[in-house]
């Protein structure tokens, strides 16, 4: 079941495309991690969901509903955490929440509020006044903000950034929990090592162009090697194609996921015998995300 | 995807709750801050009282009236109005200044609940300040006059009130999501806002002005409001309250489609 549905966004600032024919969706129970360099169209795309900025073609759909014809409903379904902080001059940590789920026609959910402000350690905090919270404080509030209506899709734009480490393992691992709840998840981060861990699907985008989208352990088989140390216990002369590194006796493969490794071992006429240690090293999502910066 | 019933209780829930919900963040913004929002212009407005109604108070006569009493329902009205503008301005300044705003854009509330909410608030200041203002007016006219003000009309009187807040708390916003600084703010209030509201007869009636300037402050809609009100609480006007009921009403669908077009312009309605 898609959640979201963007087909062939178009977002231009002027004459500036920003994001140029993305197609994405996200369902339900997923995390869809959103990848690219600063600048690639990340938060355009976001701030076009969820009616920050207007869009120019293509369209939008959530939970089935076009957001464009059924804007209210799912404004509604729509949880979103900014990537820029936002203050809020008049109003404490608790205030805010209060009125936050207000706007989304929640009342009478204290003791929902009570409980995110526990999870995000904002308890102790909840009587201050927002210019009175540190840089991660605030985060925090801004995820507390995107849930207190239960929504169905989130939408975090940079969730940890400038958090610290385990604060940031904190929200990583209470955004599995949504997701295990049934909640659907984009989210935009520079942490690769992090996104590959938590992400069931990514998708790349680099200067408003979708490059990469798939499931994050395919686009891994597909677009990494792997190395492959191979330790002898004498000097041999080995000559095949993979063969990136050859020192005294040491080798270094650099193979794609589908040649199976006796194969490549054969076809190098190594026998076992000769062999030492052999480690292996699997591409990363780091591996994948730079492959597309080299790409052009 | 959603079934009925659940659609059925998120489409009841966002109807209404919304509009509730922003329209109690603007009251309870200003009752936060009362000592700004209240108390000082109720002080200013009593400062007027003392300077002209009390020291000019007996001295002048006006179709009957003294000083004092004409000038109670003028005081009313301008603080009325004056923070009303106020109140919604200061909201959209804040919402664009410290980014809440967004919080607002993505949130299911339209258009026309943002900006009535918006009005409503200052509606609430507007008539609290002018109702403690009268208060104070009652006051001093018990004490210098020996007698209570007994409104003229009181349905009159609530009426001028609740549209003199509409029209300039929507003012309010369209102005402030016009504005770039805080100074665009103060230079309304003060170039335009403050001078119209004393050329339109808060201290002074319209024939003791040559009959060039009393033409040209019938173009000036605050001289309606202040009429509307110095009629619905003495019983006098320059003009004839039909006629100023009618201005009112121009006045806030003006103000009103003002409003929605900066509000649905998201070139001016986002974050600074
Ligand atoms: N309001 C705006 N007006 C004009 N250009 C913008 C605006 N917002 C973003 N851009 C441009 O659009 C591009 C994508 O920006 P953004 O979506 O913020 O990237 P990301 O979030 O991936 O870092 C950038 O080149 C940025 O300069
Ligand atoms: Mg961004």
């Amino acid at each position: 079941m898609d959640v979201l549905k963007v087909s062939n966004l178009v977002k231009n600032y002027g004459s500036f495309c920003a994001v140029n024919g993305v197609s994405l969706k996200v369902q339900k129970g997923e995390i869809l991690g959103l990848l690219g360099p600063n600048g690639a169209g990340k938060t355009s795309l976001i701030h076009s969901i969820v009616t920050v900025e207007d869009f120019q073609k293509g369209s939008i759909e959530v939970c089935g509903y076009n957001l464009k014809k059924e804007i209210r409903l799912c404004k509604s379904m729509i949880g979103y955490m900014p990537q820029e902080i936002i203050n809020h001059s008049y109003f404490n940590v608790e205030e805010v929440l209060y009125y936050h789920s207000g706007y989304y026609g929640c009342f009478n959910n204290k003791d929902y509020i009570e409980h995110l402000m526990k999870k995000f350690a904002l308890w102790e905090h909840r009587k201050k006044r927002i210019i009175q919270l540190s840089g991660g404080m605030r985060r925090r509030l801004l995820l507390a903000k995107s849930l207190v209506h239960n929504p169905e899709l989130l939408l975090l734009d940079e969730p940890t950034s400038g958090v610290d480490v385990s604060l940031r393992d904190d929200i990583w691992e209470f955004v599995r929990r949504l997701r295990d709840e049934g909640k659907a998840i984009l989210f935009t981060t520079h942490y690769l090592e992090e996104a590959e861990k938590l992400c069931d699907r990514v998708a790349i985008i680099h200067k408003g162009e979708l490059v990469r989208h798939n499931k994050t352990i395919s686009l891994i088989q597909e677009f990494t090697l792997r190395k492959l140390g191979v330790q002898l216990k004498t000097k041999v002369n080995v000559v095949h194609k993979y063969l990136k590194l050859n020192t005294e006796n040491y080798l270094e493969f650099h193979i794609p996921f589908s040649l199976d490794i006796g194969r490549l071992l054969e076809e190098a006429g190594l026998s076992l015998s000769q062999i030492q240690d052999i480690q292996i090293q699997e591409g990363s999502l780091e591996d994948v995300f730079k492959d597309v910066l080299d790409g052009e | 995807m959603l079934n009925s019933t659940q659609l059925k209780s998120i489409q009841t829930r966002i109807k209404w709750l919304p509009f509730i919900a922003f329209f109690r963040r603007e009251i309870h913004r200003f009752s936060k801050v009362f000592i700004q929002t209240i108390f000082i212009p109720v002080i200013n407005s009593s400062m007027y009282l003392i300077i002209f109604g009390v020291s000019l108070g007996s001295r002048l006569d006006l179709e009957g009236f003294s000083y004092l009493e004409f000038i109670i329902p003028g005081l009313v009205m301008m603080s009325c109005l004056s923070n009303a503008f106020q109140n919604s301005a200061s909201s959209i300044l804040s919402l664009k200044f410290a980014g809440d705003i967004v919080d607002v854009r993505v949130s299911p509330l339209t258009i026309q609940q943002t900006l009535w909410a918006l009005a409503f608030g200052g509606v609430c200041r507007g008539i609290l300040v002018g109702g403690v203002v009268l208060v104070v007016g009652e006051l001093f006219h018990f004490y210098y006059l020996d007698r209570w003000l007994i409104p003229h009309s009181i349905g009159g009187l609530f009426a001028f009130s609740v549209l003199a807040g509409l029209v300039f708390s929507k003012m309010g916003v369209v102005i402030a999501l016009w504005a770039k600084t805080f100074d665009h703010i103060g230079a309304v209030g003060g170039l335009v806002i403050t001078p119209l509201t004393y050329l339109g007869g808060v201290f002074f009636s319209l024939e003791m002005l040559s009959p060039f300037w009393q033409k040209a402050s019938l173009f000036n809609p605050i001289l309606y409001f202040i009429n509307g009100v110095r009629w619905s609480l003495i019983g006098m006007s320059d003009v004839t309250v039909v006629v100023s009921l009618i201005v009112s009403g121009l006045a806030l669908v003006v103000c009103h489609v003002g409003g929605v077009l900066m509000i649905k312009n998201s070139q001016y309605y986002r974050r600074w």
